[in-house]
């Protein structure tokens, strides 16, 4: 063969590696809703599809091997499509398996390694599950169906022969599946190698000696949806690095047009914003640069295929039975940011299967279903998306958790429960009595949370004895930019994201109530304080107001002056500076100067902490994560009622922080048990929920004497007139819509019925 | 960020060494461990951050922190960050404030164990001058920083 010919090879090898991948995690994903679902004639065909197409595509570029248990596969599919083998699990774990061998033999093709081996052992496992169960008589008259053209032609082992099945019929599909295929946004950046169309070869002459291999985990990849396939008209292939090079001169653009402005301004006094023509360039830079942004968005979700196949086997390896759902389809985030949360979530998600979920023998014993659950949530909420992974499993045990850390550290016993929960952040803590194969895979919840504080964000988990266990986390949508309101302090220049700024005020004098200086926002007393002294850099500021909104509590700071908006490119301070909550990290400037940028929530913590002369112990933050103190017992009492873990423990969060006590119960009947314990001073209820339903308990609660004048806030996902109607029939006094799950809207309803937390 | 193996954490006898005076004690570097001496860097103090971080500087569009040397070592505060020597460490690049120019030596034989926390031996540097070898690991750890 002559060597322009062997590069060429090479180059539709590339391709079809890349190609394999989308179809690779496509069957995998119709295959674990085969299992949940059930076989149907379209999902069959499908799957018979894809492995049908992987074989051409493989036989095309001379991967006789991957070719070979390629069609095992698709032979065992055929089996399932014609009903001559029914679907079960040791059936999807034999096709899985045949995923995974093609997986690991593609590479190895790539690089020219011998995989003659693995191939037959995988072709052999495929072809020994063609044999149905329980048919067993059947299965011994008649061996393996004798192997197709392609198959007994490869399995000389030779590459050559794998251009044999070029002038199988199927030999023209591959061509025109590679031009259309969704070549996966990570291998992109590898080179043209791997560009949208076939025709890339020729300007693509990479070294052929030493190929690079695909990463065996491949992170996220964006699909193209239930089975379907991106229609070539519709779909520009780009690599990443091009999205992120646009974004970067996108910036470079807005810093040059405020060194314009300031010339503008500087050397013909003229105020660039009376100049229409340079707003129009900001307007147009800003608009440019939120749909370059965009770009790089994908849905949360598209971790979900991976994280499904995760529980699944691990499920399988351990005897559970467990199901995996997902929330929040729409929820959108940096892909960037998401493949750092790639490992971090799998960590999770098999770690609720592995120690969360009971085994269906004990779950029965304790009147839960056999099934367990395993919920991933996304949701976004304000720049940040929540991500939430729980489970309906026996829960955390605290005690074994203070017993481990215990050992190493003598403070750990006087912990209160929840200060102890999270211990298990700890490096090198664990209570698991055994090891298995797939959750000890050497990531502990210390790495979790080293993965997560490299994308800035948090995690907070909350454990019900026996109910179940929630892990949150909470990354920035994104870590390109960030649009800040710079101000001075103190002669030293701090930005403050925009997101979390409510507004400016102009200096006025702030009145004292109980010991705390407040103005007035939006009609309401807000606390207000100097910028410099809750940073401890200078004394009071005599400037406008900003105010900033952290998670729950919203806060005025007095500054000297504001200086601009501008977007920031926010680095981390590095691993050696300890966490400060108040610091998000720095931007560097164009003259070279450090910019630090403010976080609202720490900012806000500091300035409370300051001005009641309170410290918290320093358990507060246990490895970066804030625990902010429970409710006194002075303050109101808020009954939360709704059957989703995630939105229970949400709001319970919400309003701990703003300093309510919160009970919680998961239908209405359990409500009303709760408010027998001790009578609530609000109650939060959603509508739909097993048992009794929140109408009914809106009810119960208006004719009761001793609960009547208690004041009941629906809070529900539908935004229907009629529930609405229903529920304020029913005697609620007040209705909120879950859709654009608004904590400051959510907040100010409660405030308004209760007065602000003591 | 190529880091250092352990094993040159610490510096010997025989090795090149960078000198690195702290008020009126001077300290010794293994050499492959700096990365380089930035003189008067442009410092942005980090409120609420612990004393022993002098503040951040931009190294070529990096950021990096300045550490008080004396603090680290739980001596008296340098409080200034005349010079500083950027050293690599498994947790990024870092800064330790120097109150004078460092210098290269090549390092004779020890003259003895040093006690203090986070160094190794004491070596003789020219006729009179002690210099204490610094375990660049456990000075620039996070728990250390942190404490």
């Amino acid at each position: 063969m002559s060597p322009p010919e062997q590069l060429s090879e090479q180059d539709f090898q590339r391709l079809f590696a890349a190609e394999a991948e989308g179809r690779l995690d496509t069957l995998v994903d119709q295959l674990l809703t085969l299992e949940k679902s059930g076989p149907s004639p379209e999902l069959l065909a499908s799957l018979f599809r894809e492995a049908h197409t992987v074989k051409g595509g493989a036989a095309v570029v001379g991967m006789a091997q991957v070719a070979r248990v390629a069609h095992a596969l698709e032979d065992l599919l055929e089996e399932v499509r014609r009903e001559r083998r029914g679907v079960d699990a040791s059936l999807i774990d034999a096709v899985l398996g045949g995923i995974d061998s093609i997986r690991t033999l593609i590479p190895l093709a790539l690089a020219g390694e011998d995989h003659e081996a693995q191939a037959s052992e995988a072709e052999q496992r495929l072809r020994g599950g063609l044999q149905p169960r329980g048919t067993a008589a059947e299965a011994a008259g008649q061996p393996a169906p004798p192997a197709s053209p392609s198959a007994s032609a490869a399995s000389s082992g030779t590459p050559v022969s794998g251009h044999d099945a070029i002038s199988r019929s199927e030999a023209a599909q591959p061509s025109a599946a590679s031009a259309s295929a969704p070549a996966p946004p990570t291998t992109s950046p590898r080179g043209p190698a791997v560009g949208p169309a076939p025709a890339a070869p020729s300007a693509a002459a990479p070294s052929a000696a030493a190929p690079e291999r695909p990463a065996p985990s491949e992170p996220a990849v964006i699909h193209p949806g239930e089975g379907g396939h991106w229609s070539g008209s519709e779909m520009v292939q780009m690599p990443v690095h091009r999205v992120d090079e646009l974004v970067r001169l996108i910036g470079e653009a807005s810093a040059a047009t405020l060194r314009l402005g300031s010339a503008l301004l500087e050397q013909l006094e003229r105020d660039p914003s009376t100049v229409s023509e340079y707003r129009d360039l900001v307007r147009s830079l800003n608009e440019l640069q939120e749909l370059a942004l965009r770009a790089r968005m994908v849905p949360v979700m598209s971790l979900a295929p991976r994280l499904r196949r995760a529980v699944r086997d691990l499920a399988r390896e351990t005897g559970k039975q467990v199901r995996f759902e997902t929330r929040g389809e729409d929820a959108e985030i940096d892909r960037g940011v998401l493949d750092r949360l790639a490992d971090p979530l799998l960590h999770l998600v098999r770690n609720a299967v592995d120690h969360g979920i009971e085994p269906p023998e004990e779950r029965r014993t304790l009147g839960k279903p056999p099934e367990g659950m395993v919920r991933l949530h996304a949701m976004q909420l304000g720049s940040e998306v929540i991500i939430a992974v729980s489970d309906d499993g026996r829960g955390i045990d605290v005690a074994r958790v203070r017993e481990a850390a215990g050992r190493s550290d003598s403070t750990a016993m006087d912990m209160d429960d929840e200060s102890a929960l999270y211990l298990i952040f700890r490096s090198g803590l664990s209570t698991a009595t055994r090891v298995t194969g797939l959750s000890g895979r050497g990531v502990g919840l210390d790495a979790v949370r080293a993965s997560l504080n490299a994308v800035r964000g948090r995690i907070e988990v909350r454990s019900d004895r026996g109910q179940g266990t929630e892990f949150r986390i909470a990354v920035p949508i994104t870590m390109a930019t960030l649009r800040c309101l710079v101000v001075n302090a103190s002669g030293q220049t701090y930005a403050i994201p925009l997101h979390s700024v409510r507004a400016v005020l102009m200096p006025q004098p702030s009145t004292t109530v109980s010991g705390r200086a407040m103005t007035m926002f939006d009609g309401r007393p807000v606390p207000i304080s100097s910028l410099a002294s809750v940073l401890g850099t200078g004394d009071g500021c005599s400037g406008p107001a900003v105010v900033i909104a952290g998670l729950t509590r919203t806060h005025a700071l007095a500054v000297d002056h504001l200086v601009d908006q501008r977007d920031v490119v926010v680095k981390g301070l590095g691993e050696l500076v300890p966490r400060l909550p108040a610091v998000a990290g720095a931007g560097v400037e164009p003259d070279g100067s450090i910019l630090l940028v403010l976080e609202a929530a720490g900012l806000i913590e500091r300035a409370r902490r300051g001005e009641m002369g309170t410290h918290y112990p320093s358990a507060d933050s246990v490895g970066g994560v804030a625990v902010e103190p429970a409710g006194t017992p002075h303050s109101s009492l808020i009954l939360v009622v709704d059957d989703a873990l995630t939105v229970r423990e949400l709001q319970r969060s919400i309003f701990e922080h703003a300093g309510y006590r919160v009970q919680v119960a998961a239908n209405g009947d359990e409500a009303l048990v709760r408010m027998a314990e001790e009578r609530p001073d609000l109650v939060l209820t959603d509508i739909q929920m097993p048992v009794m339903d929140g109408f009914v308990l809106t009810e119960k609660i208006r004719s009761q004497p001793a609960l009547s004048s208690v004041p009941v806030i629906i809070l529900t996902s539908r935004a229907s007139d009629e529930d609405r109607k229903r529920g304020l029939e029913a005697g609620a006094d007040g209705y909120i819509v879950k859709s654009g799950f608004d904590q400051a809207a959510l907040l100010s309803a409660v405030e308004r019925l209760l007065g602000a937390p003591a | 960020m190529e880091v250092a193996p352990e094993a040159s954490t610490a510096v010997g006898a025989g090795q090149l060494a960078l000198l690195v005076p702290v008020g009126n004690d001077t300290y010794a570097l293994p050499l492959e461990r700096v990365r380089e001496v930035a003189v008067e860097p442009r410092l942005t103090e980090l409120p609420t951050a612990p004393p022993v971080v002098l503040g951040i500087f931009n190294l070529r569009g990096e950021i990096v922190p300045l550490f008080d040397t004396g603090r680290l070592l739980g001596l008296r505060p340098v409080n200034e960050g005349a010079y500083a020597v950027l050293v690599e460490t498994e947790h990024g690049i870092a800064g330790l404030a120097a109150t004078e120019m460092p210098l290269t030596v090549r390092l004779s034989e020890s003259v003895g164990r040093s006690d203090l926390e986070a160094t190794t031996e004491t070596f003789l540097v020219g006729d009179r001058r002690l210099a204490v070898a610094l375990n660049v690991a456990e000075l620039l750890s996070p728990a250390r920083i942190s404490r």
